[in-house]
């Protein structure tokens, strides 16, 4: 079972590169390309509040729960 | 003059230099340092009682250098802010065994001299305490992993 989440679908969508988004919330890149890469093990709500904001959308539109896990 | 960490690391590094003197020294006097214990002794006597004294003492100094050397690595990691990692945990481990290896050969060696029996409740002591610090770095580790895995 995993979260997955669908942060490049948004950034594509709203055309913002990484750099920009992380600059933006306000973590670093590592930070954010660890949340890309599904390496993330838990997120702040304090991050998810800004990625909502700065994406213009819903947690739901970021995560995704999936009963198989990502490595098999 | 303030008292810091680095200062304190460095303190017990120089510990680690003084103990490894100290069992170079008797590396290298072994010998006569067996001998002189036997006249000393009045529970040693035989030619059998200096080789046994012997045994002990090189195989004692094995632990201890594995000993010296863990807590010197451990030391160092800890110097480059290198705290709850794999390494260091691998480091106590070896540390824990290194004391009950110790604690092992003095029960062997308390057959033939039993104030050994002594040295084997200290030093097993000593390793049930390392092991437990060892547990804590483990828990401590998977936490600290955790964090850094928090965005």
């Amino acid at each position: 079972m995993d979260i997955i989440v669908n942060l490049d679908v948004m950034m594509a969508k709203r055309k913002i590169s990484a750099g920009e988004l992380a600059e933006k919330i306000g973590i670093t890149p590592a930070n954010l390309s660890i949340l890309k890469n599904n390496k993330a093990k838990a997120i702040r709500f304090s991050t998810l509040i800004a990625l909502c904001n700065e994406l213009e959308c819903q947690p739901g539109d970021l995560l995704e729960f999936r009963r198989e896990s990502l490595e098999h | 003059m303030k008292w810091n960490q680095n200062q304190s690391i460095r303190l017990s590094q120089a510990f680690i230099l003084l103990f490894s003197g100290i069992l170079l020294a008797v590396d290298l006097s072994a010998l006569w340092l067996a001998q002189w214990f036997i006249q000393f002794s009045m529970a040693l006597s035989d030619s059998l009682h200096y080789r046994l004294l012997l045994i002990t003492l090189y195989g004692g100094s094995i632990f201890a250098w594995i000993l010296l050397y863990s807590l010197w690595k451990l030391l160092h990691n800890m110097k480059q802010s290198i705290v709850f990692d794999p390494a260091n945990i691998q480091l106590l481990r070896w540390t824990g065994w290194a004391c009950f290896g110790g604690a092992l050969l003095c029960l062997a060696s308390s057959f033939y001299y039993l104030p050994f029996i002594i040295i084997t409740i200290a030093a097993a002591f000593v390793g049930l305490i390392v092991r437990i610090v060892k547990n804590v770095f483990v828990v401590a580790e998977s936490m600290k992993n955790e964090l850094d895995y928090t965005v």
